[in-house]
C-alpha cells in the first residue's frame, strides 16, 4: 500500500470512531435562522469615469439614482453539539439570471437564452464543521465553504455591505479574473498550534461556487496567521492549482497558478482596526497570444489595500476608510487603477438595521482601457452610496 | 512609496479625526453573566455611590455575551459564571485582550424543585441523568409517579456550559429541556410546575425578606450515591466543595486592570463588596482565589 492511500485509511478510521463515538449521544440541535440584506441607494457623482460616464444617447439607461439589492442570504444553522456544526446558506443576486433556452426563427434556426432580473438565490455554503477534531483547537470542515484567502481580512474589514476585500473584490472592480473567490466546494482544516501560531490548510475543487469541476486539478491553500503580541498579528497565504494544458498545434504547455498573500492586521488600541493587505496571483496560462511564437506569456495580478475603522459609539457608530492599488497586468501598466473608499456605519435603533453612507472614489490610469468611448488618459468615477444593512 | 505614505496618512488623519469626536467614555461597561447581573448591578450601584465620580453600566446577556464582548471590546468587564474557554483566550489575543480573571463570588450552583416533589436528596449523577433526558419519571428515584420537566438556560449561558461540563459529563442536555432567558424564569416555572427541575445560582433562591422563596425546594446533591449530601446554602461545604456543584464567579478585563476599573475590582473583592456578595446569597471569595486576585492586580 502506498503511503498516501495508507494515510487515507487511518483518516478513515479516526473518522468513523470518532463519529461513532459521537452518535452515541442524544443532540437536542441549537438552530438559528438568520437573513442578512445590503440594499444600496446609488447616486453618480461624477459622470467622466468608466462607470459614471454619461452615455450621449438620452434613452439609454443610466444607473445613477438607482435602489439596488446588491445580496440577500438566508443562513440556517444547527449546531448540535459543542463539537458539530452544520451550515446552508443560499445568496440571492441578479447577476446572471438565465432563466431558460427560447426557439428561434421558423423552421427554427437557434436559440437565444431568456433572462430576467429578478433576485435569484443560489448555495453559497453547504457544509459540517468539526471541532476539536482528533485534538482539542482543531477544526475540520468538509463541503462547499468558505475559502481561506480573505476570510481574516474580511472579518477586520467588516463591511462587506459596503465592498468585498481587494483579493475577493477584484474582478468585480478591474474585470480581471484572479480565480479567487469567497466559496468553493473542499475540505480544510484550521487550528491553533500556539496561541501565537495559527493555521489552515484546505483542498478545493477550485472553480469555486459558481463552476463545477472541470479538471483532476485541485487547489491546495494554506496559512499562518502569527500573533506575536495581543492584537498584532500577520498573515502569510499561499494556493497553488496545476492548469489543464493548453494545446496550441503539436506543442502542450501546461503550468500552475499561485497566489501569494500577505496581511498585516493592528488591533491593539480599544476600538481601532488597522489593515494592510498585499496579494500576487499568476498563471502562466492565462493570456493567449496567438501571434506570438510563444503564444503564453507570463504576467501578474497584483494589488495592495489598506483599511481602517474607528468605533466612535459603542454599538452606535463607526467610521471607516480604505484605498486599493490596482495593477490587474503586469504587462500592461496603463490599466492600473485606486478606489478609495470613506463612510460611516450608524445603528440608531439597533445593530440589526445600519446606515452606511459611503462614498467611492476610483481613478484610472487610462480611462480607455476600462471603456473604449473614453479618451486616453486618466479618468476619475465618483460615487455616493446610501447603504442599507439588515440582519435579522 | 511615496504614495502608500500619503494614504496611510490620509488614512490615519481621517480615523484620529473620528476618534477625536468620539465621547470622552468614561462609563465603565460592564456584561455578561445573568446569574451575576443582579449582584454586580447592586455592587455597581453601591460602589457609585461612595465613589460619585465613577459610571458603570451592567448588563446581562449570557456569560458568551460579555466575553465576546470584552474580546470585541465593547465592554470593559466580562462577567462569567464559567471559565473562559482556550479558544476564546487565543481569539482575544488576536484581537488585543489578554485578559485577567478575578474571582468576585462563588456560587452553589442550585438544584430545585416544587414544594410538593416528595424528593429531599440527589447524586450528581442522577441529576445528570435527569438532564440528559435518561429519566423521565421522578417515580425512578423515589418521587411521585409525575413526568419530569427539565428547566434550564440557553446555550450562550454560563451556567448551561458549566452544568454540562461539570454535572452532564459534557454529553448533551435532552432535547425536552426548555430552554429559559434567565434564572428568575427558571424559578417561576419551578413554582407553577409540579414535575419541574430547575438549576439557579444561590442567590436567586432568596426572596426580599431573605428567605428561601415559598413553594420551592432546595435539592442537597451528593458527589457520590452513598455519599453524604449538601446543600448549597452550607457555605462550608461550599468553600470545601464538598457542595460538588460549586463554581466560582468570574470578572474578566483587558490586561493588567487600570484606573478606576482596578478600583472597583479592588472594592468588589474586598471588605466591602464581599459583605454585599454574602448578603445577596452568594459566597466570599477566600483560599486560591484570593491568591488569583492578588496576583492578577500586579
Amino acid at each position: 500500500m502506498k503511503t498516501g492511500q495508507k494515510l487515507v485509511v487511518v483518516l478513515v478510521l479516526a473518522l468513523t470512531a470518532s463519529a461513532a463515538l459521537m452518535a452515541q449521544t442524544a443532540t437536542p440541535p441549537a438552530q438559528t435562522f438568520s437573513a442578512t440584506v445590503y440594499l444600496d441607494y446609488r447616486y453618480f457623482l461624477s459622470s467622466a469615469g468608466p462607470i459614471t460616464l454619461k452615455p450621449t444617447d438620452p434613452t439609454a439607461a443610466y444607473l445613477s439614482n438607482q435602489f439596488v439589492f446588491r445580496r440577500a442570504y438566508f443562513t440556517y444553522e444547527n449546531k448540535v453539539n459543542d463539537n458539530l456544526k452544520f451550515r446552508f446558506r443560499l445568496d440571492a443576486d441578479n447577476t446572471a439570471n438565465v432563466t431558460g433556452v427560447a426557439l428561434t426563427g421558423t423552421p427554427v434556426s437557434g436559440t437565444t437564452l431568456t433572462k430576467d432580473d429578478k433576485l435569484r438565490p443560489y448555495m453559497k455554503h453547504l457544509y459540517f464543521e468539526w471541532s476539536n477534531f482528533l485534538i482539542t483547537n482543531q477544526t475540520l470542515t468538509v463541503g462547499m465553504e468558505e475559502t481561506l484567502t480573505f476570510k481574516l481580512a474580511e472579518d477586520r474589514w467588516n463591511y462587506r455591505s459596503v465592498a468585498k476585500t481587494l483579493t475577493d473584490g477584484y474582478k468585480d472592480i478591474t474585470g480581471e479574473e484572479i480565480d479567487a473567490t469567497s466559496a468553493d466546494i473542499g475540505a480544510s482544516l484550521k487550528g491553533t498550534i500556539i496561541k501565537q501560531l495559527r493555521y489552515g490548510i484546505q483542498v478545493v475543487n477550485g472553480g469555486g461556487y459558481t463552476h463545477l469541476e472541470t479538471d483532476k486539478y485541485k487547489k491546495i491553500e494554506g496559512y499562518l496567521h502569527v500573533v506575536p503580541v495581543a492584537g498584532l498579528s500577520f498573515f502569510g497565504y499561499m494556493d497553488s492549482e496545476a492548469q489543464q494544458p493548453k494545446t496550441v498545434g503539436t506543442t502542450v504547455y501546461s503550468g500552475t497558478a499561485y497566489t501569494y498573500k500577505l496581511d498585516a492586521y493592528f488591533e491593539m488600541v480599544k476600538g481601532l482596526v488597522l489593515v494592510g493587505e498585499w496579494f500576487k496571483y499568476t498563471n502562466p496560462l492565462k493570456l493567449y497570444r496567438p501571434t506570438l511564437t510563444d503564444p503564453y506569456v507570463e504576467y501578474c495580478v497584483s494589488g495592495w489595500s489598506i483599511f481602517g475603522r474607528y468605533n466612535l459609539i459603542p454599538d452606535k457608530l463607526n467610521a471607516f476608510a480604505r484605498y486599493d492599488s490596482y495593477a490587474p497586468n503586469s504587462l500592461v501598466t496603463a490599466k492600473d487603477m485606486t478606489l478609495a473608499i470613506v463612510g460611516l456605519d450608524w445603528a440608531p435603533l439597533h445593530t440589526s438595521l445600519k446606515f452606511q453612507p459611503n462614498v467611492w472614489f476610483a481613478s484610472y490610469k487610462d480611462g480607455s482601457q476600462y471603456k473604449s468611448s473614453l479618451p486616453v488618459g486618466k479618468a476619475t468615477d465618483t460615487i455616493f452610496y446610501m447603504t442599507f444593512f439588515l440582519s435579522f | 512609496m511615496k504614495k502608500i505614505l500619503t494614504t496611510v496618512l490620509v488614512l490615519a488623519g481621517l480615523l484620529a479625526g473620528a476618534a477625536s469626536a468620539a465621547p470622552a467614555g468614561k462609563m465603565i461597561q460592564v456584561k455578561g453573566s445573568d446569574t451575576m447581573v443582579n449582584l454586580v448591578q447592586i455592587l455597581a450601584e453601591e460602589y457609585m455611590t461612595q465613589n460619585p465620580g465613577a459610571a458603570l453600566a451592567v448588563l446581562g446577556g449570557g456569560s458568551g455575551t460579555g466575553i465576546s464582548g470584552l474580546i470585541n471590546q465593547t465592554c470593559d468587564i466580562a462577567n462569567s459564571s464559567r471559565e473562559w474557554k482556550q479558544k476564546e483566550i487565543d481569539q482575544a489575543w488576536e484581537k488585543g485582550v489578554s485578559p485577567r480573571f478575578f474571582v468576585v463570588a462563588v456560587d452553589g450552583l442550585s438544584i430545585i424543585v416544587n414544594e410538593k416533589n416528595a424528593l429531599e436528596k440527589l447524586t450528581m449523577a442522577q441529576v445528570g441523568a435527569l438532564y440528559r433526558g435518561e429519566i423521565k419519571n421522578w417515580k425512578v428515584l423515589g418521587g411521585p409517579d409525575r413526568a419530569v420537566s427539565l428547566y434550564g438556560r440557553q446555550s450562550n449561558s454560563g451556567t448551561y456550559t458549566f452544568m454540562q461540563e461539570h454535572v452532564l459529563g459534557n454529553k448533551n442536555y435532552s432535547t425536552d429541556m426548555k430552554e429559559m432567558n434567565g434564572n428568575a424564569q427558571i424559578i417561576e416555572s419551578v413554582l407553577q410546575d409540579e414535575g419541574a427541575v430547575g438549576y439557579v445560582g444561590v442567590g436567586y433562591l432568596f426572596d426580599k425578606d431573605g428567605k428561601i422563596r415559598p413553594g420551592l425546594k432546595l435539592l442537597n446533591i451528593s458527589k457520590e450515591p452513598n455519599g453524604q449530601a449538601y446543600s448549597p446554602l452550607d457555605k462550608e461545604a461550599v468553600d470545601t466543595k464538598k457542595y460538588p456543584i460549586s463554581r466560582p464567579l468570574y470578572q474578566a478585563v483587558k490586561g493588567k486592570p487600570g484606573g478606576e476599573i482596578a478600583k472597583f475590582l479592588m472594592w468588589v473583592t474586598g471588605p466591602e463588596g464581599q459583605k454585599i456578595v454574602e448578603r445577596e446569597g452568594f459566597y466570599t471569595v477566600s483560599g486560591d482565589y484570593k491568591a488569583l486576585n492578588e496576583k492578577n492586580f500586579k
